[in-house]
Parts: C-alpha cells; structure tokens; sequence
C-alpha cells in the first residue's frame, strides 16, 4: 500500500504547484476540517435558541450574528458545512461506483446490454432532477437520505455515460488489442487496463461534480424538501436569510458564501487534478 | 511432421458486409516448423491482418471461417473452446504489433505491464520484477531496473518497440508473430530491430511468423517466404530460391519495384500497373491476371493452383506448367 501512498503524494505535490490547484486544496481543506471538527469548533449549539440576543449583527459573541430564534449563524454554517458533505460526497462517490460499473459493462459488453443500460441512462436523465426531487421527497418524505438518494440516481447516467464512452474508445484501441493477443481475460482487460484509464476522468468530474450538489442540497433545502429544519444547511440559512434580509443581511451572506467558497475551491480542485493525472501532461509541466 | 509447429490448410475466411461476401483469404496453405523464421510478403489488402487475426482468432465479428484448419502443435485452432484458446495466446503463440506507439497502455508504468503480462506465473512480485527488467535488457533497453518505473511516452519509438519484443518473448513462446515491426520505424531503428529479433530467435529457439512488405529485410531475415496477392498464395519457398528464381509474375514484379533493387537512377520509381480487384466480386480464372504482362488464354478460365515446383518452391501460375508452352 506504500505504493499507493507515494503516487497520492505525487498527485498532491502537483496539485500545489499550482497556483489555482493549491488554492483549491486550501479551501478544500478548511471546508474538510471544519467539518470533521465542527463539534469542537462550533462555540454555541448550532440549534441552541436565545430569543433575546435574535438577528444580532456581527460581534464578538457572534462571527456572524443570530437569526430570528436567536441562533448563531457562524456555529450554523460551520455545521451546514458538515451536512453539505454528509451529502455531497456519498451521492458523489456511489453515484461515480455505479455508473462506472454500468458503463464499462455498456461499453465492453454485447450490444444489447449496452442497448438496454443506455435506455435506462436516458430514461433518469428525462427527469428534470428539481421534479424528480419534489415526486420522492412526497413519497418518503424529506431527510438527508432522500436528497442522496435523488441526487445519486440522477447522477449516475452522467458518470455511466462518460465512463461508457471511454470503454468504447480504448476496446479498440491497440494496446487494448495487444492485451487480448498476450492472452488477458476480460476481468483483467476492464480491471488492469481499462479502469486506470477512466478513472482519472470520472475523479475530475467527481470534482467538478460536488459543488453542483452542494448547491443542489442547498436548493432543495431552500425549497423546503431537504434537511429538515432544526438541522443546519447553508440552503436553509439562505432561505431564512432570504425572508429577513430587511432586517439583517448576515444570514444570506453566512449561508451564500460558503456556497460560493465550496464551488470554487472543488473546481479548482478539479481542474488542477485533470492536468495532473494525466501521466502525459505530467511530464510537462 | 513432428517438427510442423504451425500448419495452415487451405483456410478461407470471408468477412460478412452489406455489399456481400468479402473473400479476405482463399484457400491459404502453408507451414512453419519449429525455430523457423518464415516471411510474408505483400501489399496493402492483401489478408496478412486477417492471416494473423484468424491464427489468433481476434477477428472482427462479421468474420466467417469458410473452410481449412490453422494447426498449432496438430490441434485445430479454429475449433478450440475459447478459454483454451486464451491460455494459448501470449503463452504459446506471441505478436508484436506494427505500431509501437499505441501497443502499452499509457496510464501505467512499463514495469506494471511488464509484471501484469505474468500473470499466469506463480512467481513472487519480486522474481517477477527481476524477470522482467532481465528481458529489458535482454533487448538492449540501458539501466533496465530504474526504467521499469518509467511509462510509455517516456520512451522512443524504437525503445518501445524493444519493449514491445521483450513482453512478446517473456513468457518463451513457441511462434512469435511480427506484423511489420519496423513499419513505423526508421531505417537505423529497423536495422537494430532486426538484430536484435535474430538474436533472440536464436536464443530461445522460437519460430517467428514475420509480415513485412520491406524485401530487403525479409531476405535478411527469414529462411522461407510466403507472397501472397488479393487473399492467396501466390508463391512459398526458400527465400533464395524466391529472390533469385521468382516462379510467378507477381513476385517478380514485386522484386523489381523494390528500391533496394534498383541499379540505375531513375526519376519515377517503378510500380505494377493496374488495380488489385474487387473482393467482393471476384473474377473467375487468375487473380493477377489483369496486371500481367505474361497472360495467356488459360489464366482467364481457371484459377491456377499452388503447385509444387521443386522441394521447397511452390507457384501458382500457369506459366510453370508445360503444357501452356507447347
């Protein structure tokens, strides 16, 4: 597993050369550490009530002053930030395993079966998510499992189709050809081979991908069909900010910017790992 | 025949499309005895792909195997259960490609390649290791160790290609197929190449089935020699006999447009003239009849067979045979 380890650093050590790259990791990282460590860094209970201190501006008590149950705002983004990743990175990765799985089958596999699984695609991706959204969130009701599981199931057809058309692409390709001639499986073709291959590109579009669920979660919350809502969200923050922000604009500001911060930093992020994984582009730079 | 390792009788495979059956190989026969270097020559469309893809069966899916056997070792290939037939390949039977640049996956390093192409050994990553850089610089790749961490566009065309020879001949096989090798290299590379292939054949004592449609270094290298013209054989022999005894048209032609035989300047380089015909829709009678300069009555009416000359030279044409000389 050392292996492993040292290629991660490699990727992150050219992540940081550059510019843009090593801003994402920062932001990335902060948004990553309060999250884990919003227990500990959090100074009031995110759902704690003080009627009496209510839509405070900021102070010193308050980074970023109270809502109108008297609440404080900082605590609450900083959990927001721990639910917006509670969402985003599961919905993001299961999301990334299944489709990968599905599309490498669709692009390697018979005809029919790609058929049948891009029938399926198509069919997810003919749901507007907001509409498919509201129809689940009726059905079962509204939790942060629902937002994954709505969030996933729509994106999966992106991942299985670009992860399709890369399978596409390299069984034809020589090497591929070559490996059949030395007498490699199918397993081993799709496992060895295939997968070093794709993967980079659906790490990237993961990345890219997380901020856009973010701000999904954050809009559905804002609906009032995500997190429920003693729960912090920055949807929610946003939402509430949105009905006093003629008394007191520090709750729009506390639940948009670091919507707008996560956004960047993972597109950054993104971008950079793009450039870096590929081991031609490597050498390069 | 115990020393027949590859046999191949009167294959004929057609590929299936809308325009109706393409006649990719007609009735192709020939053979390689163990530790032999045989060479196929021919231009462009002639069947050597299909030749190496039906040994290998990795044809495309609109292929139909017609007629004949491909023997390897006295079993027919084109029966064997697929499973088997994957043991064979890399194993037994080995191929290097034409085109270095595209043959390694160019996300992982060579020394993974190189230890994933064993994947059949019991060996230890370790033995597997040593193994592997032990062929590179079997083919001359320098401080092969410390280059198994390096991946493929960190290599030139030729290098590469050495690669390319030494995971072919890793696992010791008995037939190494080359489809033109040196095609996409230069003539220093080439030169190399070559050596280098002759020195390992003679190392480890395998055949090689060598596609080429340079003559210079099929004569180089190879003891026999295969022409072949539109899917057929036209003529098989002793590389010597074919080159200072050409019995068909064909392969006189062919000796004649190659450069390396050219004695005079000359300002346009010579070619056969004419068109290679429509495999889709054959003409009865002589395939290479319309191109050549020696055609008589009979070529038109019946296709000439491959027949034996003298020990080692077969030709299928007309001319050969005594009775169109009265």
């Amino acid at each position: 597993m050392s292996k492993s380890r040292s290629e991660l650093g490699q990727i992150l050590h050219g992540v940081s050369r550059d510019p843009l790259g090593l801003m994402g990791l920062i932001i990335v990282g902060t948004i990553l550490f309060c999250a884990i460590f919003a227990a500990w860094i959090v100074p009031y209970d995110p759902v704690g009530m003080n009627i009496k201190d209510r839509l405070q501006g900021p102070s010193a008590a308050h980074l970023l002053g109270t809502d109108q149950l008297g609440r404080d705002t900082f605590s609450r983004v900083i959990m927001g930030g721990q639910v917006a990743l509670k969402v985003a990175l599961p919905a993001v990765f299961g999301a990334m395993a299944i489709g990968l799985t599905l599309g490498m089958i669709a692009g390697y596999g018979p005809k029919w079966l790609d058929n049948l699984l891009m029938l399926f695609f198509d069919t997810i991706r003919s749901f507007p998510t907001v509409m498919f959204a509201l129809a689940v969130v009726a059905l079962i009701g509204p939790s942060l499992q629902t937002v994954v599981f709505v969030v996933m199931a729509t994106s999966i057809p992106t991942y299985g189709r670009v992860a399709r058309t890369q399978t596409l692409t390299l069984r034809n390709s020589e090497f591929i050809l070559a490996e059949r001639a030395m007498g490699a499986s199918m397993k081993r073709i799709l496992g060895v081979h295939m997968l070093p291959n794709i993967i980079g590109v659906l790490a990237v579009l993961a990345a890219m991908d997380i901020p856009t669920v973010i701000a999904l979660e954050a809009g559905l919350s804002f609906l009032g069909l995500g997190v429920k809502p003693p729960t912090p969200s920055w949807g929610a923050l946003l939402k509430d900010g949105y009905s006093l922000i003629r008394q007191t604009p520090w709750l729009v500001v506390g639940g948009g910017l670091p919507i707008i911060l996560a956004t960047l930093g993972f597109t950054f992020l993104g971008e950079s790992l793009r450039d870096v994984v590929d081991p031609k582009l490597r050498k390069q730079r | 025949m115990s020393d027949t390792l590859l046999e191949i009788d009167r294959l004929s495979v057609d590929y299936e499309t809308a325009r109706g059956d393409l006649k990719a190989l007609r009735d192709i026969s020939f053979d390689i005895r163990k530790g032999e270097i045989v060479g196929i020559v021919g231009e462009s469309g002639c069947g050597k792909s299909t030749l190496i893809s039906s040994i290998l069966r990795l044809t495309a899916p609109n292929t139909r195997f017609r007629k004949g056997e491909v023997r390897f070792k006295g079993q027919d290939l084109l029966q064997l259960p697929e499973h088997k037939m994957r043991d064979l390949r890399g194993a037994d039977i080995s191929i290097v490609f034409q085109d270095p640049m595209q043959t390694h996956n160019p996300v992982l390093s060579i020394g993974q390649q190189m230890l994933d192409i064993q994947h059949r050994s019991q060996a230890g990553k370790v033995e597997k290791r040593a193994r592997a850089a032990q062929m590179l610089g079997a083919v001359g790749i320098p401080d092969p160790e410390a280059r198994l961490e390096q991946f493929p566009h960190e290599f030139s065309g030729g290098m590469r290609q050495r690669i390319a020879i030494a995971m072919a001949l890793m696992s010791e096989p008995d037939l190494l197929i080359a489809d033109e090798p040196t095609t996409a290299l230069d003539a220093t590379l080439e030169v190399q190449i070559i050596e280098r292939l002759q020195e390992l054949q003679q190392e480890l004592d395998c055949a090689i089935l060598f596609i080429s449609h340079h003559l210079g270094v099929i004569a180089e290298l190879c003891d026999r020699v295969v022409v072949m013209y539109t899917g057929a054989v036209v003529e098989s022999g002793d590389v010597r006999e074919i080159f200072h005894d050409p019995k068909h048209p064909y392969t006189r032609r062919l000796i004649d447009c190659d450069p390396g035989h050219i004695k005079e300047r000359a300002r346009v380089l010579p070619t056969i003239p004419g068109e290679v015909p429509d495999l889709a829709n054959l003409p009865g009678g002589c395939i290479f009849r319309d191109r050549c300069d020696q055609a008589v009555p009979r070529c038109a009416s019946e296709v000439p067979p491959l027949s034996k000359l003298k020990e080692g030279h077969h030709a299928a044409c007309w001319l050969n045979h005594e009775e169109v000389h009265q």
